[in-house]
């Protein structure tokens, strides 16, 4: 129940599920945990994944009403087996109207075997995690007031998945059922005998909006007939399988499709198609006047003025000249916009590295780890729309990697620039961007941070 | 076989829900698997009910197929269940995307089954291997790695 290897010179003889799962007895559980005791590479291996493990154990789960699941007996249990057990002879108690969030105190620590000498950093860690976004990440609910209807699908906001599920396109090694039964149980008649075959078309044709949610009540009163069913063509479907919740699911039939309403006029799809190729063509001619006038050259951060100059909309060449000479760097430059001031002004510390990053493809986040005793003065300002700079005050920069730091929202950052005792680094932004920033202490092996995140306006 | 399927029912659903990442099509796959098993109890001595770890074996393997391109449950939509009085948007608002569900997706599709069985279902090892088709004796260094990927996972996706 122990591995004997070695990775990157970091000690991983201890399996951290033989210990957490309580697979270890006699002179094994012995051998660990004296091990553990001297070893803190596994250590800290064992109370990573005991965090995991607490993770997955939280997750909420939905409740199911006993109405619905007197349904689902209904549809699931073959007839002479529901003739045999008869009609339910017991009572279910009610489904809670929230999903249920299990405590801290009865989630699985009574099943899972305690390492007494391991402090348990989960409570800390968290708060600090998810102190910043109590709505967006936190796996529990932090208001005790119900939220609203699904946040994330009443404002359908574009959304770039920034990690997408890898799904094995070989068959699992585990798991091969015989295709029988399941072709059995596909079939319409023996597991939904009402419900009619909905996909008839191989691309269909999404409304403009698309991402709101799909009303349940509206699906339940669709007229069922077995008789509508168009004939199935085998045509290729959607082949991601990044099925999420915020998207419409691959899964799901189609209303439209399933009702044997007649299907709508050509005339309209044609006419918003139209519109649509008119707008982005009236887009494309847009932006080609704007990049002759000047607003989307790039601009070299050198002054305000400069910028100013620069994002006249007026296609001129008389304006650029007339600014020109003004465009270089002076001291009647004014200063820029201060976004934030943040830190608690300790001096003397070291910026040494910026981590790019987010759970969430609204915004790219920008994480600058700080050695030192404490946080430095730090100021955030906007020199122009496509830059940020930070100001370390009294802070050493200019070490910190900068190299490949890109995404959506961040074109670039520059490398740190060291004037006089402060540290300067600069963020060019992709696109025009909201910039919100916030500190985090040093804790555990996380050291003192500021935090900056760029989202997308 | 009542019993069993009105305390397994929830969990499965739940358990599906997490796997496939979509709780629209997890009521159908939960309802395939129960049937799935039901049926296949005729093959078997009388009085023998329905097994958890067989319920979840097919569910699983539900699920994996729903997620494959171009298998039938793509190709036959049919299979789509709306349960009246299901609450809908309180299980979407229960299993919304939070930051571990994120990463729970990011995993390969047998290393996500294992967690969820044995973190949030809370199998016995015996019942996951025989769900997972995997040796006891190896089930713990398939879950030491399951875990392993999806903390990096995590750890990469929380900031």
């Amino acid at each position: 129940m122990t591995t004997s290897s070695f990775e990157r010179n970091r000690c991983t003889r201890i399996s951290p599920s033989a210990v957490l799962d309580d697979r270890l007895d006699g002179k094994d559980l012995e051998w660990a945990r004296d091990h553990l005791r001297r070893c803190e590479a596994c250590r800290e291996r064992v109370e990573d994944f005991r965090e995991m493990l607490l993770r997955v154990g939280r997750l909420p789960s939905a409740a199911v009403s006993a109405g619905a699941m007197d349904e689902a007996f209904a549809l699931s249990i073959p007839e002479r087996w529901r003739a045999q057990a008869g009609s339910r002879s017991f009572d279910i108690a009610p489904a809670s109207p929230a999903p249920t969030v299990p405590t801290a105190s009865d989630l699985p620590s009574p099943l899972r075997p305690e390492v007494g000498s391991l402090p348990d950093l989960l409570t800390e860690l968290e708060r600090e995690i998810f102190r910043d976004e109590p709505v967006q990440d936190h796996p529990t609910r932090l208001s005790p007031t119900p939220e609203p209807l699904y946040p994330a699908m009443a404002e359908p906001t574009e959304e770039i998945e920034p990690v997408r599920p890898t799904e094995p396109v070989q068959p699992m090694p585990f798991l091969e059922l015989e295709p029988e039964p399941l072709e059995a149980v596909g079939e319409p008649e023996s597991m939904a005998p009402a419900q009619a075959e909905a996909f008839s078309a191989p691309l269909r044709e999404v409304p403009v909006d698309s991402h709101r949610e799909t009303e349940p009540l509206e699906w339940a009163q669709e007229p069922e007939s077995a008789e509508a069913e168009p004939p199935p063509r085998d045509v290729p479907g959607p082949v991601t399988s990044n099925l999420i919740f915020d998207h419409e699911p691959a899964f799901s039939f189609d209303p439209e499709a399933e009702a044997p309403a007649p299907a709508p006029p050509p005339k309209s799809d044609t006419a918003m198609r139209i519109a649509v190729g008119l707008g982005a063509a009236a887009c494309v001619l847009l932006a080609a006047v704007l990049y002759e006038g000047g607003l989307f050259k790039p601009s070299n951060n050198v002054s305000s003025t400069a910028v100013k100059a620069t994002a006249s909309v007026h296609p001129s060449a008389t304006t650029r000249a007339s600014v020109s000479p003004n465009a270089t760097p002076s001291a009647s430059v004014a200063p820029a916009p201060v976004l934030f001031t943040l830190g608690n002004g300790v001096s003397g510390g070291t910026m040494f590295r910026i981590r790019p990053g987010t759970a969430v493809a609204g915004y790219t986040r920008l994480v600058f780890d700080i050695h030192g005793a404490g946080l430095p003065t730090l100021i955030v300002t906007r020199p122009d729309d496509l830059h940020v700079a930070v100001t370390f005050k009294d802070t050493n920069a200019a070490g910190a990697p900068v190299k490949g730091i890109t995404s959506y929202q961040v074109a670039a950052v520059e490398p740190g620039v060291q004037q006089g005792a402060d540290g300067t680094i600069t963020i060019d932004l992709a696109r025009a961007a909201r910039i919100t920033a916030f500190t985090l202490p040093a804790t555990g092996s996380y050291a003192w941070r500021l935090v900056v995140d760029v989202h997308t306006s | 076989m009542e019993r069993e399927f009105y305390s397994d029912f929830p969990l499965v659903l739940n358990y599906v829900a997490r796997l496939v990442d979509d709780i629209d099509g997890a009521t159908a796959i939960t309802c395939a698997a129960f049937r799935q098993i039901a049926d296949g109890l005729r093959h078997r001595p009388p009085g023998e009910g329905l097994r958890r770890a067989d319920v979840f074996r097919a569910a699983t393997e539900l699920s994996r197929q729903s997620l494959r391109p171009r298998r039938w449950f793509r190709r036959r939509r049919s299979a789509q269940v709306s349960l009246e009085g299901f609450p809908q948007p309180e299980a979407r608002r229960a299993l919304r995307r939070d930051t571990v569900q994120r990463a729970l997706t990011a995993l390969p599709f047998e290393a996500r089954a294992m967690i969820l069985l044995r973190d949030f279902v809370k199998l016995s090892y015996d019942e996951l291997a025989e769900v997972a088709d995997v040796a006891p004796r190896k089930m713990v260094h398939a879950l030491d790695r399951s875990r392993a990927e999806f903390g990096e996972i995590y750890d990469y996706i929380k900031f």
